[in-house]
């Protein structure tokens, strides 16, 4: 069979990829975005939580793909100190089924070719420049190539990157749907300590009617086969007795700093597979919703009328994110670096001092000012980290 | 020694791929698939796999694909 031609392929259809192909195609780009699933958002494999500010800078004013508002977060230390943070950015518990699922109809409604229950197993770039995408029963053409694989990132590896993920650098997480009728519906909460998730945390996330995400992710320095998994069913056991439990599933998330170069001639990594996530969070939607339009609409503009690629254009994709959140996700690593050295004593005598404040004015800056300000010499250590 | 999947355990989540050094394994539509030319047995996919789908076995005559 002869190999189907596009100017832009994008690997993976998850918030990252879809973004990627719906851009591009807007602007009449010929686009293919291949997923491995026959149904994309499903399983959810993520917490779906997200700050309102960036939810509509970078999806728009998509209120359908909201589930539930939070208006407090409270943080539980090792040995059960509750730290509420009253005064939280507006934030929201997403839908990602629907919100991921909207995407990509919306990226082929643009003209995107769809194709689903696509692997692609092999990238490699031919004589001319362009890309040779293999699935196992099909090869596609394309000029530019979007890689939106997720955590795997194996597909970069064949394009001269080493994505690999060192062990520390890799949250492994478990996580599953849960009805209880006693969880809050406008708090999330963090659980910390090596015992609940070691060397990540633990978190219920209200989704509204009695429905919450609840999981845990822990360092893969900490983890053992099945250990996340091991680790949540305890934590469910404890926290949340007697619940009903749905949709148990598992996922990884990088906690690396972000790949560099992320565009090495005609390929661009967005997402996940760039490692663009917050590290002390786990949170990537709003990174990936970001990279994703971004490298898009930066590789339909590269792409001349004539089949040929402006690459030094491309390079502008990854001078804007490391513009506007490069740094940021930087200054993450280091935070993580410093976090992943501290104690169960340590994070219960920070707890203990911040559970003096009042709710009502405690937001995030001030936990970590006032954590820094009682600890003067972690200020110096902090100092160090991010000079 | 060989890696061998336990296809009920695995959640197809790919956080073994993400970090395995020798790109030699790799997820299909229905499964995973371990390519045991390319993996040097370094464990790493072993002690991730939040679900513990994936063990090491002393067992050198085992198949090299496992679907």
């Amino acid at each position: 069979m002869a190999a189907l031609t596009y100017d832009i392929a994008v690997i993976g259809a998850g918030p990252a990829g879809s973004m990627a192909a719906l851009h591009a195609a807007r602007l009449n780009r010929r686009v293919c975005l291949f997923d491995r699933n026959a149904r994309v958002g499903v399983p959810v494999r993520c917490g779906e939580g997200i700050g309102f500010r960036s939810f509509i800078a970078h999806a728009g004013n998509r209120l359908e793909w909201t589930k539930n508002k939070i208006s407090r977060s409270v943080m539980v230390s090792p040995s059960g100190i509750r730290v509420t943070i009253g005064n939280i950015d507006e934030s929201y518990i997403l839908d990602r089924e629907k919100m991921d699922g909207d995407l990509v109809r919306e990226a082929a409604h643009a003209g995107a070719d769809l194709f689903l229950s696509t692997p692609v197993t092999e990238v490699r770039r031919t004589g001319d420049g362009s890309y040779e995408c293999r699935s196992p029963d099909r090869t596609f053409c394309a000029s530019i190539v979007i890689v939106a694989d997720g955590v795997e990132s194996r597909i970069a590896r064949f394009l001269g990157w080493n994505t690999a993920l060192s062990l520390s650098d890799v949250e492994t997480c478990a996580f599953c749907r849960v009805t209880f009728p006693l969880i809050d519906q406008e708090t999330c909460v963090f659980y910390v300590g090596s015992t609940v998730a070691p060397g990540g945390y633990a978190w219920i996330f209200p989704r509204g009617k009695g429905e919450a995400n609840v999981g845990l992710g822990i360092n893969g320095t900490k983890s053992s086969a099945g250990r996340a998994k091991e680790c949540l069913l305890k934590f469910l056991d404890k926290e949340l007795p007697g619940a009903s439990v749905e949709n148990l599933h598992c996922g990884g998330v990088p906690v690396a700093r972000w790949v560099r170069p992320l565009v090495r001639d005609g390929a661009l990594l967005v997402g996940d597979a760039a490692r663009q996530v917050n590290n002390i969070s786990g949170a990537g939607i709003h990174y990936s919703l970001f990279a994703g339009k971004l490298a898009g609409l930066t590789a339909a503009q590269a792409m001349g009328s004539n089949g040929s690629v402006d690459y030094r254009l491309l390079a502008r994709y990854e001078n804007e994110w490391k513009k506007t959140y490069g740094k940021q996700q930087d200054r993450s690593y280091a935070l993580k670096e410093f976090v992943m050295k501290t104690d169960d004593a340590f994070l219960d005598r920070i707890a203990a001092s911040l559970a003096k404040e009042p709710p009502e004015r405690m937001n995030y800056p001030r936990v970590f000012t006032r954590t820094f300000s009682r600890h003067p010499l972690l200020l110096l250590k902090a100092a160090r980290l991010f000079g | 020694m060989t890696v061998k999947l336990n296809n009920d355990k695995c959640d197809r989540c790919g956080t073994c791929i993400g970090v395995c050094p020798t790109n030699a394994l790799l997820l299909l539509t229905a499964s995973l698939v371990i390519d045991s030319d390319r993996c040097n047995t370094c464990e790493r996919c072993v002690v991730i796999c939040p679900f513990g789908a994936l063990s090491l076995a002393d067992d050198s005559s085992a198949s090299t694909n496992m679907t």
